[in-house]
């Protein structure tokens, strides 16, 4: 209740700093990662690009992630420990923490760039929908990740194609410039998420193949990223981990920083 | 009257010099008044009798009036004038004989006015006493024996020059004098002061008799159509159309544009004074590539005399090249992004970038060549000068090596291509540029401080130049367009610049929050090319909070890139000094032909391909300029009516160095159309300027008289009296008579 409580007070928050169209500045979220981290101290800085995490509804798929639902997952720690390899990485001016944005608020204008995790448990409302349809139709990117086998994808595929009910989903290319902008990914590996630990499995439920897919916009550009079958968000949040393959996390970066620079070029 | 009055034409008084011929001295005549102004005061003094102070010295004053009026004429006052020797002097008659003399006034046209003032009078007159030479002329002078050769048929009408060959051929005979009939329709738009300077070299007056009606009662007249001669295809142009009418005050009519006939814009406007010249801008989309003829009209308002003035044509190449421009960022950023998006969404637009997406590592797009500036920002002359216009972002001024600035700085000055200098965190005087030679070619001064740049959403405001500027021109209407930018969203950021330099043009302001307002967006001309600066990186909010259908920010965007890189030259540059030849046939092509360093090529060959109306197709070379180096010029003469298109090709050694498109129109029929009042000013002014005087065709007769009186020609110098006059005598009457009223009114006599 208490969560549910501090999750309607931030859109309540977000909705009074869009009316006075002020970017809004770092503000931290209850997560539900058991590897908290520290606020890092320039965490208000105004800078260029903020790792944007969406918060978005679970709705009836949020069972298994009680009533915060899924959007937190690997929450704030792969966020902030991902923004050090881009900031070490690239000449982005980016902010050392993370920006939660929602889509019942116009703040998510302010933030060209958008990750979310878990989107086989999301539950977008219409306005919603329409709303990421607006974002990505003006010029913004989103990148989703860590969703596994067809139930999930399934799940996916209910919001998202009513955010777009008339463009493909497709497989990328691997000539597309999204994987050579800065690092040529021309073959990729599967990412695990940490279950690798105690299954030695690197698929989940039955996604034994990873999907690198996109929406594009008439233009033939990416608007979204599907990571399918992958999970870059836990090779960030576990990088610093011993027991966590580097080459996984290496991918990871690079992909996301890929990400982050197709957005910011195309 | 003066004449009665004054024994002599007014000429005398104006020519001559006044002398006294008497052999005392002047002095003598001075102390003989004040001796008799004495004399007088003390005999009327002493004879008063009965008149008050007042009145003794108004009686005082007139009788020493008259005393002094009669010393005055002991002194034998005369007017010492040259004048013509009778039968020794030519006199040359110079007769319009262009269209516009076709011109109907009342019940004849104005060329039978001239020669009714001609044959009735004035040519036998002047027969009299000089050697009539009668000329017709329009562009140039020809010398005919008698009126009936005048036919109203040369197309056109040059004063200056006509009057300077008259003036030529006749060195070496006594001229005299010139008299010049004509309504002062002159095609090259008046005489240039260099031409009326030798005109008055040579002391030869030149007397104008002016025809035709000085303003229409009800007309309105386009004057002209200004449009630049090339432009991109489907960029904003304007026209800027001049025009004046006479008897409409106050109302409304339309100003169109047309081009194949469609109507591309129109706009209702209120009309000034009668007689004021007006003018109104009109902005419209400039369609696809290729030469584009269009009608710029005002549609006739009713009882209109002239409606063949309300309309007239301009050719503008609609260029077919691409323009390239080379935008380097030093740091990925948003917008970075939507800058690339709004050229890509412009297909006469090129946009190269270079993007520092991290240390040591260039992410390059839109390049056709993969292996071009593989290495980096160019470090030669023939790399950066292959672009047309310049984007530099957050880049600091010492990632640039000083070749590569001087480079930068020639790239405007030499090539002629357009910089545009965004803002950033590495940015103008966050990037060290204040004290780097690339803060010369900034449109705007830059602080001192550090700490310029600021991430804090921030207002934009037009400023009036912006208001009027095609570059911010989101809307057609002005008022709109303001109203369009008041309702834009804000600025994510900001640089903080200084004032604009002198010469520099401020478009746009930036209005933070509890700050002053300072420059945004500044342009100015810099060397051959154009700089700008636009003091923010955060222009893409207009983007991200707009409507996905809204094109506001590509269309700003677009049509800065078109401002930075239209007028940018090409290794050949074509032009013709009158690209509208109104009812002449002489056109001079020239081009300026330079190297890959944009270096001046003076051993090229040089050839230009016209193609007519008709579609028939000709060659001309154009041959080196002696004085301009890498410069070339020709003269063709168009022969028909219509629009030409002129391809001019240069090569060197069988490497083509380059081409451009020069476009001409041949207007027929202008001066028949246009201008068709009497320009009496010009006629006026070139009558004071040489000595000689202006004649209406009333008062014309008078000139076979006053014509004698010239320093021109053989003279001889006549010593007119000036003693006789009825005017002396009619003053002398008036003193004595004003007296005698006086005294018998005072009782006195």
């Amino acid at each position: 209740m208490r969560r549910r409580l501090v999750i309607r007070a931030s859109l309540v928050a977000f909705s009074v700093t869009a009316l006075f169209a002020l970017q809004a500045t770092f503000r931290q979220f209850p997560g539900m990662e058991d590897d908290p981290v520290p606020v890092p101290p320039d965490a208000y800085e105004k800078t260029e690009w903020a790792f944007t995490r969406l918060m978005y509804p679970s709705g009836r798929h949020a069972s298994v992630f009680g009533d915060i639902g899924s959007w937190p997952t690997d929450y704030p720690k792969a966020d902030r420990q991902f923004v050090q390899g881009v900031r070490r990485l690239t000449r982005i001016h980016a902010r050392s923490s993370e920006q939660v944005v929602d889509l019942d608020g116009d703040e998510v204008f302010n933030w060209p760039w958008l990750y979310a995790v878990e989107v086989g448990h999301w539950s977008l409302t219409d306005a919603e929908c329409a709303k990421m349809r607006e974002y990505l139709l003006r010029g913004g990117f989103f990148m989703c990740d860590d969703f596994h086998g067809s139930g999930e994808w399934n799940v996916f595929l209910e919001s998202i194609q009513r955010v777009f009910p008339d463009r493909p989903i497709v497989e990328i290319d691997n000539q597309d410039p999204i994987f050579h902008v800065l690092y040529d990914l021309g073959e990729r590996i599967q990412v695990p998420g940490i279950q690798y630990w105690y299954t030695g499995r690197i698929w989940e439920k039955d996604g034994k193949t990873p999907h690198w897919r996109a929406i594009y916009d008439d233009a033939g550009r990416v608007m979204v990223a599907i990571c399918f079958n992958q999970d870059n968000g836990d090779a960030w949040e576990w990088a610093d981990h011993p027991r966590y393959p580097e080459r996984y996390t290496s991918q990871a970066y690079r992909m996301g920083i890929n990400y982050i620079i197709y957005a910011m070029t195309h | 009257m003066f004449e009665f009055l004054f024994k002599y034409p007014g000429a005398v008084f104006e020519k001559g010099q006044f002398v006294l011929l008497a052999p005392w001295p002047v002095w003598m005549l001075a102390l003989g008044v004040i001796a008799a102004g004495g004399l007088l005061l003390w005999h009327v003094r002493r004879n008063r009798g009965l008149l008050t102070g007042v009145r003794s010295l108004v009686i005082w004053m007139l009788e020493t009036a008259m005393v002094a009026l009669l010393l005055f004429l002991l002194w034998h006052p005369a007017i010492s004038i040259a004048t013509l020797r009778p039968q020794q002097n030519v006199v040359a008659v110079m007769v319009d004989d262009s269209r516009s003399m076709a011109i109907r006034e009342g019940a004849e046209t104005r060329s039978a006015q001239a020669v009714g003032v001609l044959d009735r009078k004035l040519l036998a007159a002047l027969g009299q006493k000089f050697q009539v030479r009668l000329y017709r002329f329009g562009k140039e002078a020809e010398r005919i024996q008698k009126t009936s050769q005048l036919n109203r048929s040369l197309p056109a009408s040059r004063l200056g020059d006509s009057l300077q060959q008259v003036l030529a051929e006749s060195a070496t005979l006594p001229l005299g004098a010139v008299v010049l009939l004509s309504d002062g329709a002159d095609n090259s738009g008046g005489i240039d002061l260099d031409t009326m300077s030798q005109i008055r070299r040579l002391h030869i007056p030149v007397h104008t008799i002016g025809f035709g009606r000085e303003k229409p009662e009800k007309d309105i007249e386009i004057t002209d159509a200004v449009l630049p001669a090339h432009a991109l295809a489907d960029s904003r142009l304007s026209a800027l159309v001049t025009f004046r009418q006479y008897g409409y005050a106050g109302q409304k009519a339309l100003v169109s544009v047309r081009g194949a006939g469609k109507l591309l814009a129109s706009r209702e406007v209120q009309l000034k004074g009668d007689g004021a010249p007006q003018s109104e801008p009109l902005l419209f989309n400039a369609g696809p590539a290729g030469p584009q003829t269009l009608e710029i009209s005002i549609d006739p308002l009713p009882g209109e005399e002239n409606r063949d003035n309300n309309s007239l044509r301009r050719l503008v190449d609609i260029e077919t090249r691409k323009p390239r421009i080379l935008y380097m960022e030093g740091e990925p950023r948003w917008e970075f992004k939507f800058i690339r998006r709004a050229a890509e969404d412009d297909s006469s637009l090129q946009l190269a970038s270079m993007l520092r997406t991290t240390q040591n590592k260039i992410y390059r797009q839109g390049f056709s060549d993969p292996h071009e500036l593989e290495e980096g920002f160019p470090v030669k002359a023939e790399e950066l000068f292959a672009f047309d216009g310049l984007i530099i972002g957050s880049v600091e001024a010492n990632y640039f090596t000083q070749t590569q600035q001087d480079l930068i700085r020639e790239f405007a000055n030499r090539r002629g291509g357009g910089i545009l200098f965004l803002g950033g965190r590495f940015a103008l005087a966050e990037g060290g540029y204040l004290h780097s030679p690339l803060a010369e070619l900034l449109p705007v001064r830059l602080p001192e401080s550090k700490g310029t740049f600021h991430r804090d959403f921030s207002n934009q405001e037009l400023t009036a130049q912006g208001r009027a500027s095609l570059i911010c021109r989101l809307v057609e209407d002005p008022e709109r367009n303001a109203a369009r930018w008041a309702s834009m969203p804000q600025l994510a950021n900001y640089n903080e610049v200084g004032e604009p330099k002198p010469g520099a043009v401020e478009l746009m302001d930036v209005v933070p929050a509890g700050h002053r307002r300072m420059p945004l967006l500044v342009t100015e001309n810099y060397g051959r090319g154009r700089t700008a600066v636009f003091a923010t990186s955060g222009s893409w909010r207009w983007r991200m909070w707009q409507d996905h259908t809204d094109v506001t920010h590509a269309t700003f965007w677009q049509q800065l890139m078109r401002y930075l890189v239209s007028d940018s030259p090409g290794r050949v540059a074509g032009s013709t000094p009158r690209a509208v030849l109104a009812d002449e046939t002489k056109v001079t092509l020239r081009a300026a032909v330079r190297d890959k360093a944009f270096k001046p090529v003076p051993n090229a060959v040089v050839e230009a391909h016209i193609v007519g109306p008709d579609g028939a197709a000709t060659s001309v070379e154009l041959t080196p300029v002696p004085t301009e180096e890498g410069a070339y010029t020709a003269e063709w003469n168009a022969e028909k009516p219509g629009s030409y298109v002129a391809e001019i090709v240069a090569g060197r050694d069988k490497e083509e160095l380059g081409r451009d498109v020069v476009v001409f129109r041949r207007e027929d029929g202008v001066a028949e159309s246009f201008h068709t009042s009497q320009n009496r000013e010009l006629l006026q002014k070139l009558a004071a300027e040489t000595g000689g005087r202006y004649y209406s065709a009333a008062n014309a007769g008078r000139l076979a008289d006053e014509i004698s009186y010239s320093e021109a020609g053989i003279t001889t110098r006549e010593t007119k009296d000036v003693w006789d006059m009825p005017v002396v005598f009619l003053l002398a009457l008036l003193l004595r008579g004003s007296e005698w009223m006086l005294r018998r009114r005072w009782g006195v006599v």
